[in-house]
Order: structure tokens, then sequence, then C-alpha cells
């Protein structure tokens, strides 16, 4: 019985599809792995002019920054750890490159910066729901120590049932407040004041850009 | 003239009533106001976890917080900080919506009394009074960093909550006792009472008001300091009951007065006000000296008017500061504001003491005003009608001296005689605007003037007569040293 199924089943030519398949897979995996590498990468992040603005920010941070040369890259903490889930976060990402090509101007400062907000909102809720995954592959909650006598004990005691993200916001990007607490026409009024734009400026720009 | 005294006695046995009225009208009820507000209102839930947090990241703060009445009472950080998601400048903090800043409208929700009286007072209104003048002086001669360092600091900022959320550096950190607040309230608690302590002991000393009040232009440390009031209570701090829960002058201590004592104190039947300008029947720190009404309305505001002005009627309307229309509620005249600060001298002094002292104090006044302030300001009258001198202020150097004439040395020469500092009433004071006066702002007003100084100068120096001693050239005196015969 057994070695009529392996005359049966094992020919050649299922031994070379399997061979081929086998190489098709490890490559795709390679290609995979590869492809996540090169679109995590800040250089790929900040080919659109787009970017370019919240890597300034986060150039002046210590996540870019750091003296112990630690340096996190784009990917880093915006893409999942593990190659299925960075591979899906990819595929969701290309939503990004639509709204670059046929959304409001993003490269324009002042209309990134009104739309800074709601990508903020969207990135911390991003954390939030995967347990802040990417702050942990390097942080581990338990080791963290602090400049300050007690940040150890404030990480076991006041951490409880909290995330990374729900207390460490503005690290890195440009500060935005609370999503409870946002005002937008507050927001409106102090870009306008930034750029020396006449009020009301924001709102239009807003409503422009909404429709691409 | 009729003096004080005379005008005293002849109010006769009416003043006494009527200041406790006035009192009565401008403090509400006597002592120390307990707090109405249902305890079930404080104590929030939340309030525990700030304090588990705070005790590990700011030990210093929360152990302040922890030696506070607050605490014995229950009430923690989430009951002074909480915020609702719509205030200007409500921020999440750590799962919990907040305020920085806890404002005057805050601490009222349980110190409604202290707010109502303080809720414009010359305290709530130290940054709106000066906002306008503020940038001749502050920006001109020194920038808009000298703001946040330092005009702020005492009179206040008016805070900027960014868009962001953040509270703008330029405003922001501030305890100016006239800060004008996100929520539209005017003032610090903070100013006096030291944060998250609160200590009543703290507020009660003279050191509450140092930060401020000492200087050039208004050195009362320095003059409580050089006075019989400051020098006993150095003395005899340790009997001034500073600790205690109620505390009248004439009751609860006798040592002697602090700055809270006379200015805010309860004292025998006169109740405590946090309204501190209210006993003031002057207004020192102006280029001329006036006796001020006090005017109350009816929706809680208040208003300084010139004893030169109409007496509003209770009832009229009047047009305000900020422009909105008041219903007049109760006139303070100076002289009930006068009655209500010799009553707290009353507790040790006598009756006649009180007014020979007042008489001594009103008398500086009126030589600064008569003999310097009002002449100098005709003078600068002049020169600036006959556009010998630009309408820029500090533009040009007798602008400093003028300046300096009333708002430092001139207003040195008031205080110190206000708080009986001898040294600060002549050498720090009018010794000075004396010699500010004649060896620096006459000469320089005649050298503007050139021609025309018999008319804008020496015409003015004429009028009244206080100057005729210039003329005689021949009064010799020892006083610099050099004996009769001896000089050439």
């Amino acid at each position: 019985m057994r070695r009529w199924i392996s005359q049966v089943l094992i020919t050649r030519h299922v031994l070379i599809a399997l061979g081929l398949g086998g190489l098709a897979g490890a490559l795709f995996v390679a290609f995979l792995i590869e492809l996540d590498e090169v679109t995590s990468a800040n250089a790929f992040c900040t080919s659109c002019h787009s970017m370019t603005y919240a890597a300034e920010s986060y150039r002046e941070s210590p996540h870019y920054d750091s003296p112990s040369g630690v340096r996190a890259s784009c990917g880093d903490c915006h893409v999942s750890p593990g190659l299925i889930a960075a591979t899906w976060d990819h595929f969701v990402g290309t939503k990004d490159l639509l709204k670059q090509l046929f959304g409001p101007d993003y490269d324009d400062p002042v209309v990134n910066l009104l739309h800074l907000p709601e990508a903020a909102f969207s990135a911390r809720e991003w954390f939030r729901k995967r347990d802040s995954a990417t702050c942990r592959r390097c942080h581990l909650q338990s080791a963290i120590q602090g400049e300050r006598a007690n940040t150890a004990a404030i990480h076991r005691e006041e951490a409880v049932g909290k995330t990374c993200i729900d207390c460490h916001y503005n690290l890195v990007h440009r500060k935005v407040p609370d999503a409870r607490t946002f005002k937008r026409d507050a927001w409106n009024r102090m870009i306008e004041e930034e750029f020396g734009l006449e009020p009301g400026t924001a709102e239009r720009l807003r409503s422009d850009g909404a429709g691409g | 003239m009729v003096g004080i005294r005379e005008r005293l006695y002849r109010v006769g046995p009416l003043w006494l009533p009527a200041v406790l009225l006035l009192g009565s009208f401008l403090s509400g009820p006597l002592w120390a106001e307990k707090v109405k507000l249902d305890s079930g209102q404080w104590g929030h839930q939340a309030g525990e976890d700030c304090v588990s947090c705070h005790s590990k990241s700011s030990a210093g703060l929360a152990s302040q917080w922890r030696e506070s009445a607050h605490a014995a009472a229950g009430v923690n950080c989430m009951d002074c900080h909480q915020a609702d998601r719509t205030d200007v400048d409500a921020i999440e903090h750590e799962g919990q919506i907040i305020a920085t800043i806890v404002s005057p409208k805050d601490c009222g929700r349980c110190h409604e009394k202290e707010l109502a009286e303080q809720q414009g007072s010359v305290h709530a209104e130290a940054f709106a009074i000066i906002e306008d003048r503020l940038p001749a002086l502050a920006d001109n001669v020194g920038g808009p960093a000298m703001r946040a360092a330092s005009c702020d600091q005492c009179h206040g900022s008016r805070v900027k909550v960014k868009g962001d959320g953040s509270l703008d550096a330029a405003t922001w950190p501030n305890s100016g006792i006239g800060r004008i607040n996100p929520d539209g309230s005017k003032g610090s608690c903070s100013a006096c009472h030291g944060r998250h302590r609160f200590s009543k002991a703290q507020a009660r000393e003279p050191a509450a008001c140092v930060r401020c009040h000492s200087g050039p232009d208004s050195p009362d440390k320095e003059i409580y300091e050089a006075s019989k009031h400051g020098m006993i209570y150095a003395a005899e701090r340790e009997d001034m009951s500073l600790e205690s829960d109620e505390w009248v002058a004439g009751r609860h201590y006798t040592a002697a007065p602090t700055c809270v004592t006379c200015h805010m104190g309860g004292a025998g039947k006169l109740p405590p006000s946090h309204d501190v300008g209210m006993r003031n029947a002057w207004n020192l720190n102006a280029p001329i000296s006036e006796r001020q009404y006090l005017v109350v309305f009816e929706d809680g505001a208040k208003m300084e008017l010139p004893e030169s002005a109409a007496v509003p009627k209770r009832g009229s309307e009047l047009i305000r500061a900020d422009g909105s229309r008041g219903t007049v509620k109760v006139v303070a005249t100076p002289k009930r504001r006068r009655q209500a600060m010799a009553t707290v001298c009353f507790e040790c002094h006598s009756k006649g003491f009180t007014q020979g002292f007042m008489e001594q104090f009103d008398g500086v006044v009126a030589l600064f005003n008569s003999k310097f302030a009002i002449p100098a300001r005709r003078i600068m009258e002049g020169l600036y009608r006959e556009e010998l001198l630009t309408p820029t202020p500090f533009d040009e150097p007798i602008e400093f001296t003028y300046w300096e004439l009333w708002h430092d040395e001139g207003a040195r020469a008031r205080h110190g005689a206000a708080m009986m500092s001898p040294n600060h009433a002549w050498w720090e004071g009018m010794y000075l605007v004396g010699r500010n006066f004649y060896a620096r702002f006459v000469p320089e007003a005649r050298a503007i003037a050139q021609q025309r100084s018999a008319d804008l100068v020496d015409a003015v120096l004429a009028d009244g007569g206080a100057h005729a001693w210039l003329g005689d050239s021949e009064q010799s005196s020892a006083i610099l040293g050099f004996e009769a015969g001896e000089r050439p």
C-alpha cells in the first residue's frame, strides 16, 4: 500500500513541481522579507515629499538621535513585527500612496499640518490595538529603569491595564493633543498664525483638499 | 482745609456702623469662611492614582499636598485640576482630562467668599490695568523676553493656550496676581498661597507679599522691615499665632500687624476681605495721588473713581473700564475706606494717635502732589503741547527723569509715610524727589524749552511759592559743612 502510494504520487513530475514550488516559495518569502526591508526604510518612506515633514521632527527626537547609538527607523515603529503582519501593514499602507496621488496636496506644509491631527489619532489607535507591539520590539517594560528615582516602580504599578502609547505619545512627531481635548478651531488658528495666513484660510484649504 | 481729625469728629458716632456696613457689603459675613460645598462634592476617585504616581515622579510636590489642609479634608489633585474636555486648556494626562492651571474660578468652587472678594480687586486687575501701557516700557525700553521674566511675574500674564494644547512659554509658567486665565477669570491664588501646601501661616507672613512688593517702585518689604511694626514682628514672631484657624487682630494675636493685618485681615469687628485695596483711601502709585471712591456693582465687579469725579448714585448705571455697563450697588467714599483702615489701627492705638498719624501721612502725599507732582506734570504738558517733546515715551532723557520722579522716588516717599519708615519717607523718598526735581528735571526742562523757559518752566515754579526759596541766594547754612564766612 505504502509503496503504491509512493509509486503513484512521488513521480518525477511531482518531485520537479515540488522542487520548483519550494524554490518559488522560498524566493517569494525572500522577496517579502526584502520588500518589507526596503519599504520600512526611512529612505523609502521619505521618498514622498509629504513625509519629509514627519522626518524633520523625527530627526530632532531621541528615537533618531539616541546617545546609545540605537536608531529606530520609520518601520521599526510603524510596521508590525512578523512577516505576515508586516506584509499586511504594507498592503494596507498602499492607501497612503493613493491618497498622496489623488487626495489633498499633502506636499504643501500647511495642508500637511492641517491633516496631521487625524493622522496622529489613527496612528495612536493603531498602536493601541496592537498593545504597542512595535514599542516592545526594543523596550521591555519590566526592564525600564529611567533616570528618575521611581520610574521602574511607576512602570510596574501605575502602568497596570495600560499600553505604552496611552502615556507615551507626542514623543517623535510634532505635538498633537489627545483626540478627546483636540480643538480643531484652535489648531487651525495656530497653523494660520505660524504661516502668517488670514483667519479662515485653514477651513478653506481643508474643504478644497477633501475632494482631491 | 478741614483735617481728618475734625472730619472724623464731625461724623461722630455714625461712622463706626457705616464702616461695618461697608465691610459687610464688600466682605460678606465675619471671619474665615467655612466651605459651604457639600463634602460629597470632592474626593475625586481618580485622585488616589495621581497621588500614587506623583509620590514617585515628583515626591516633593506630593509631600507638600500631604501636609496641607486640603489633604486632611480629603481634597485631592483631581478636585482642583479636573477639567472638562471642552475647556480651552484641557489636556489628557494619564487617562484623565485635566488642566495645569488652577484658576481663582476653580478655587472658588469651594472658596466662594474669597473669590467674590478677590474678583475686581486691585490685585485681580493688576495686569488688566497696565496691559495697554506696558509695551512702551516693557517692550521698547526692555524687550519681549522681559515681560515673561519680570513684569508678568508680578502683574500676571494673559495666558495663551496654543492650538496644540500646550501653554505658550511667553505667558506660562506665571503666578502673577492679575493673571488672565484661559477660563477668563483674573488672578492667581498661588501668587500668595504657595502651592501645594497652601499653608495659612505662610500666607499671613509678610514674606508672602515680598516677591512683588519690594524694589525701587514699591519697597513695601523694606519699608515694613524698617518700621516699628516690622521691628516688633521680627522680635515677637512666635506670638503671632500664625497657625491659628481664625486670625483676628486684637483677638488671636496682638504682637504686631503684618501686611495682611492692615490690608486684608479681620480686626475687632472689621471683617477680613480678599479685596486687598478696599481699605486704601489714596492711589499712591499714580503720577499725582488722588483719594479714590470704590464703586461696587450689582454683578460684583468693582471700579475706582477719583474723588474729583461726580459721586455715582446707588442704582445708577456707569460705563466701566472694559466698556461694559454696570449698575452701582454701593459706593465707598475715600473717607469710609480710611475709616475701615483706621478700625484696624484702633485695635492697638487710640483714636487721637491714629488720626494724628493719618494727618502726617496725608500731609506727605499732599506735599508731594502740590510741590513736585503737579508742577512737574504741568511742565511736561507744556513741553508736549509745544511739540518740544515727541509723543513717544522714553525716547528723551527727561521722560525717564519724570517717570522716576513719581513712579520710583515719589512712590517710595508716599509708601514710606504710609507705613512708617522715616528713612524711606525722606532719604529714599522725598529727598530724592527733591534732588531729582531741582538737579535733573528742571535743568533738563529748561534746556529743552530754551528761550521759552520763562513761560513753560519758571512760571509753573513761581505758582504757589513752594519754590520761592530758590530766589534767595543769601540763606547761609552750615549744612554742607562750611561755617559762615568760610565760603568765598
